[in-house]
């Protein structure tokens, strides 16, 4: 219990010292509770002296209303804690990990999968902020109000007192044992939920293929096998939590039964007033139940526990160093100077001991086939990670003292796959270069080939992507993304060049689109269909992360090596025909 | 505090496990009468050590009566945890096995609209959200029922006017309540739908992440994300202001202690005026808090009941979406001809083909082209009945396909499209699936066909890697290959072919084109084209544009009549060409 909350403290930050305040009423809340409890031992006491002693009564009764007052006062104020401020928390923690995924590097975004980060941000708030509202209190209220009756008990009559108190610690190893098979049992239902999950997405992907092979529904081996399991996994799990659960229950519920026999012993020895034993009784039964059920809170503890273990963990993660003293590139040509770089979950090195030059406003190609580490020379000259030897400049200066928001102003990045936000055409573009007109917006949209179809849509540039769904074709969005590059107009522009998967229509525009977008760029083209890079200055033929050819089309080609074959082999393919 | 009508759809859906539900309610009203039996001995307890002559027997007796009851009501509760759980986990199988069942029956093109995250979230995630529901409420149901009304009549029995006094602030509890509660349905929606928002931007913001972090540090993106987590705080900040004052009143008067503290001293005055036995007052102290305090799971129960119906309601949506009919006729093609009889679709009400008639004769090639938009895609995917047409018919064979039964239909037609799928097993069995009972010399054979058969035995562990497993990284024409021999295995005699799969492999496409070659041999080949030059030899080209057949014929009829197809070659030959050119004036002036 101590531990998730010190990890909650941390998490606050800024909050803590509410929580910590709020903590603190909620215990003096339930002090003044425990007492008010107490206070029945005297008040009975006085309704059983003969004759009854009215004035004490009323005193003990006014005191008690007094305590309770100021309980309500108290209690007002937790409640305000959990009504409103938690709103305000949730808010401010989902803005702080917001923050944290702009600075952390781009490896430890691309590393998690979007699941994770979403569930974190969405989920895991919500989750802690339940325990924070209202859960974290019920604790407080569980357990310090029996220990301050407890305590007072010491002073009215020692040996009930201390019954009370043994009962406890016999819960406790059945509580521990309890909350292992709850963490396991959760575990493996975890395990058991994902397989489950990637089934069902495995089966929504393969159903035409299943149909045609007629694998579906209760046919499909591999997701009844899955369903199967997942329930197995719950009834097990759902089976061992059982007993425990009961064990304890019924052993807090029993103990104090069994104290009350021991208290009634007492008075018939003559030993313990009648009026204390009433007044335990009334006690005894309040607290028993919350007690018992105590140990449910268990599950609820895990999941807290592990949300806050998420959340920790990603705002732990160091964004990448800026080396002073930060400078401004003036020139914009790119150098990697013996570079070699591991992925974080990788052991072998993609890029081993690479050394290249881009001079400014001049076209490299980068070739090779997949794996070869065109992608990550590319990711790195935007400071993807960092790498583990060498450096990379731009202009001269080691990337890694340009400030990082400068950085990405230098660099315009165009990749195969584009994400829209469901927002209007016109931010999607401006996104490029915040701040920019819709006259500058429409120009680079001209520019991009983009015009004619965003102005054909329902409401031009205003039309929402989201309302449009789908109705973007691959090489439309491909343009959008050109047109972002053509607004941002970096000095130097990344570029994977676009695939198969456009029509002959949108291939040409998109061909024109770069044709426009890399005019007097410094300007680097990752190159699947080698045709398109024969006018390259300079063509960098990679292999299992190293450089193995270097030179213009014409040099390579004379070489006879990995480029001239690859050359030859695409040739051929393109003239590749269908026939009967 | 639920709609009546999301309720109604919560229990129907729950109906296969109705009798366990029952029983652990059942179950858990036994629980509440032992609880409330367990309480009952202790004012007796009393009463005897006033007596005259104060057994000790006496009071062991009574308390062991209680003992009993208390472990009959936590076995009860356990034993009624435990059914309602089991059951749970049943509804969760027999749903997801009935969504599955239905999903397969659905148009594909349903399924792929909707996409796997979405069916996913469905089948895994909502199914689990009526756990809520069925496992945690329904003994929360009984006891939150049963409780206070047993707790008041064994009161009432006891002493009417006592009784008046603990029930006095009941009411007052419930005036605050349902003060808090006002609007509680409008404002429960606008929450939802903010909340949903919420959720909306934060996958927006984390998915857009990678691709804003290439254009600045996220401010632009961040911003947005903000908004929507302002308006979110903002609107529950509005609820909780509207009602935060009478919740809060009610919240602390439904607490034991104000009600104990009544009893206490109104007890105490009867007490005293001798109006009161000892036993009934203490009878009181003892019951009177749970009069109030069974509302508290009532407000548990309606925070299970609105996660669950929300869920349930996707679940019943999904259920009701009509299936595509299915044939019980035993019709056979009678040879592999293809014919579009007056086709016409829509998807929604966006016609996207019009009036298609075609004749494809058997064992020939055709292919689909036209501008994108142009309703290729769509047409050679109502095939294999991706969706069914709107209106005409499309003939395979002479036989309408909707008159074939689904297992003939995919026996007649494979399609190889551009999303390669592979399931999480090995290559074997992936390939397997072409046809579940060939041997594995025929596996082979189809690999070999497929020009895969190399690669998969440079494998680890060859054929029985397992596609997908970490440190297997299968490319993009590897996988495509493997789909490929799939389709040779299941040798139908009618081929689908998305022609960008020769090129999404950019390193490979020899391979993959060899790949296609065989499987396409003596086939009725239809080819959604995008490269133009790949199609100059097949038996006719159909051009679409907007939906509709424009030209029809052969390459070289076609670039002669110099229309539609005539300037997609134009375009085609341009784009071969092209090569991507940085001018650099600017540094030769320097």
């Amino acid at each position: 219990m101590i531990q998730p909350y010190r990890r909650m403290l941390r998490v606050l930050g800024d909050h803590a010292p509410q929580m910590q305040r709020n903590v603190r009423i909620s215990t003096i809340a339930s002090v003044l509770e425990g007492c008010i409890y107490a206070l029945l031992f005297p008040l009975m006491l006085a309704l059983f002296e003969h004759p009854i002693n009215t004035s004490r009564l009323g005193i003990l009764l006014a005191i008690s209303g007094g305590l309770f007052a100021i309980e309500t006062v108290l209690r007002w104020q937790e409640l305000t804690f959990s009504w409103d401020a938690v709103n305000e928390i949730s808010h401010d923690t989902r803005l702080k990990l917001g923050e944290q995924l702009r600075r952390i590097p781009l490896e430890q975004l691309t590393n998690r999968r979007s699941g994770e980060l979403n569930v974190i941000l969405g989920g895991n708030v919500s989750e802690i902020v339940l325990w924070l509202g209202s859960l974290c209190l019920t604790i407080i209220q569980t357990l310090v109000v029996p220990c301050v009756t407890i305590a007072v008990m010491f002073w009215i009559d020692w040996r009930l007192a201390i019954a009370l108190t043994l009962t406890f610690p016999l819960a406790i190893p059945i509580y521990q044992q309890f909350r292992k098979i709850v963490g396991q049992g959760t575990r493996q239902t975890a395990i058991a939920d994902a397989e489950t999950a990637s089934r069902v997405i495995e089966y929504a992907q393969g159903l035409p293929v299943l149909r045609a092979t007629k694998q579906v529904g209760s046919r499909s081996q591999q997701i009844q096998k899955a369903l199967a399991n997942q329930r197995a996994t719950q009834s097990r799990t759902n089976q061992l939590v059982i007993l425990p659960s009961l064990m304890i229950a019924t052993l807090v519920e029993i103990g104090i039964l069994l104290i009350i026999a021991l208290g009634s012993v007492y008075v018939l020895q003559g030993s313990l007033s009648l009026p204390i034993l009433i007044a335990l009784l009334v006690i005894a039964v309040r607290f028993s139940e919350p007690l018992a059920v105590f140990a449910n809170y268990a599950a609820v503890f895990d999941i807290t526990e592990a949300a806050l273990e998420r959340i920790e963990a990603l705002l732990s993660i160091q964004p990448l160093v800026v080396l002073a003293p930060t400078q401004a590139p003036e020139k914009f040509d790119i150098s990697f100077e013996s570079v070699t770089f591991t992925y974080l979950d990788q052991s072998e090195p993609v890029l081993r001991n690479i050394s290249l030059h881009c001079p400014e406003r001049s076209f490299t190609a980068l070739v090779g086939s997949s794996g070869s580490g065109k992608t990550t020379i590319t990711r790195l000259i935007s400071r993807y990670a960092d790498v583990q030897q060498g450096k990379i400049c731009i202009g001269g200066i080691d990337i890694r003292h340009i400030d990082p928001t400068q950085l990405m102003r230098l660099v315009s990045v165009v990749f195969q796959d584009v994400y829209l936000f469901d927002d209007t055409i016109y931010n999607n573009i401006r996104l490029a270069k915040p701040g920019s007109t819709d006259v500058e917006v429409e120009a680079a949209a001209q520019a991009a080939n983009c015009h004619d179809f965003i102005s054909r849509l329902p409401n031009g540039y205003e039309t929402r992507v989201g309302e449009i769904g789908g109705a973007l074709s691959g090489g439309e969005r491909q343009r959008i993304s050109i047109a972002r590059a053509i607004l941002k107009d970096a000095p130097i522009v990344l570029l994977d060049e676009p695939t198969s998967a456009l029509d002959t229509e949108s291939e040409v525009a998109v061909q024109r689109a770069i044709d426009r977008l890399v005019e007097n760029k410094t300007v680097i083209v990752i190159a699947h269909r080698l045709s398109t890079v024969v006018g390259a200055d300079q063509i960098l033929v990679l292999e299992s992360g190293q450089m193995i050819e270097q030179g213009t089309h014409s040099q390579l080609l004379e070489l006879q090596g990995r480029y001239a074959s690859l050359w030859k082999i695409q040739q051929n393919a393109y003239c590749w025909r269908i026939v009967a | 505090m639920t709609t009546p009508t999301s309720e109604v759809s919560l229990w129907q859906i729950i109906q296969p496990v109705r009798g366990g539900i029952n029983t652990a309610i059942a179950i858990s009203v036994v629980g509440a009468i032992a609880g409330l039996a367990a309480l009952l001995p202790i004012p007796l307890v009393i009463d005897h050590l006033l007596s005259l002559n104060p057994q000790s027997s006496e009071v062991w007796r009574l308390i062991g009566i209680s003992v009993l009851c208390t472990a009959l009501s936590f076995a009860c509760r356990s034993l009624s945890f435990y059914v309602s759980h089991q059951s749970a986990f049943k509804l969760e199988q027999i749903l997801r096995t009935q969504l599955v069942e239905h999903l397969a029956q659905l148009p594909l093109g349903y399924i792929v609209a909707m996409g796997s995250g979405a069916i996913k979230k469905v089948v895994q995630d909502d199914v689990k959200g009526l756990h809520a529901f069925v496992a945690d409420s329904t003994p929360l149901i009984a006891r939150a029922y049963a409780t206070p009304i047993l707790t008041f009549v064994v009161l009432l029995l006891a002493d009417w006017k006592m009784t008046l006094v603990a029930v006095a602030i009941a009411p007052l509890g419930f005036i605050f309540m349902s003060l808090a509660m006002k609007d509680y349905k409008e404002r429960r929606q606008e929450y939802d739908l903010a909340n949903e928002q919420v959720n909306n931007s934060v996958v927006e913001f984390v998915q857009g992440m990678q691709v804003v972090r290439t254009f600045d540090d996220g401010t632009t993106s961040f911003v947005r994300f903000r908004q929507s987590l302002d308006e979110f705080t903002d609107k529950l900040k509005a609820w909780s202001g509207a009602t935060a004052v009478p919740g809060r009143i009610g919240s602390l008067l439904f607490e034991s202690l104000p009600v104990l503290l009544l009893v206490a001293s109104v007890g105490s005055w009867l007490y005293r005026q001798n109006q009161l036995e000892l036993s009934t007052f203490l009878l009181f102290l003892l019951l009177s808090p749970n009069l109030i305090g069974a509302f508290r799971p009532l407000m548990m129960l309606s925070y299970y009941t609105n996660q669950s119906s929300a869920a349930a309601k996707r679940l019943g949506s999904i259920l009701a979406e009509p299936t595509l009919p299915q044939s019980n006729a035993t019709r056979q093609p009678n040879d592999a001809s293809i014919r579009f009889r007056d086709v016409s679709f829509s998807y929604g009400d966006r016609l996207a083909l019009q009036n298609i008639n075609l004749e494809i004769p058997a064992g020939s090639i055709t292919a689909f082209v036209g501008p994108s938009g142009a309703g290729k895609t769509t047409i050679a995917r109502l095939i294999p009945r991706f969706w069914d047409v709107t209106t005409g018919a499309i003939e395979i064979g002479g036989v309408d396909i909707r008159e074939l039964t689904n297992d003939t239909l995919m026996s007649w037609v494979s399609f190889v499209f551009q999303d390669t799928f592979l399931l999480y097993d090995s290559i074997r069995e992936n390939i397997r699936l072409g046809k579940p009972d060939a041997t594995d010399a025929e596996i082979i054979a189809a690999a070999k066909a497929a020009q895969a058969h190399d690669f998969i035995l440079s494998l680890p562990k060859g054929y029985d890697t397992i596609a997908g497993e970490r440190g297997t990284r299968l490319s993009g024409g590897e996988r495509q290959r493997i789909t490929i021999a799939r389709a040779i295995l299941q040798d139908n005699p009618i081929v689908v072919l998305d022609e960008a799969t020769a090129f999404s492999d950019p390193e490979n496409e020899a391979l993959i084109q060899q790949a296609i070659a065989s499987l396409t041999q003596n086939k009725t080949l239809i080819i959604i084209a995008h490269r133009l030059s790949t199609i100059r030899e097949v038996d006719q080209i159909v051009v679409l544009d907007q939906g509709q057949i424009v030209e029809q014929g052969k390459h070289e009829e076609l670039v002669a009549a110099d229309r539609l197809y005539a300037r997609l070659w134009n375009n085609h030959q341009h784009a071969q060409n092209w090569s991507v050119q940085v001018k650099n004036q600017a540094v030769s002036s320097r």
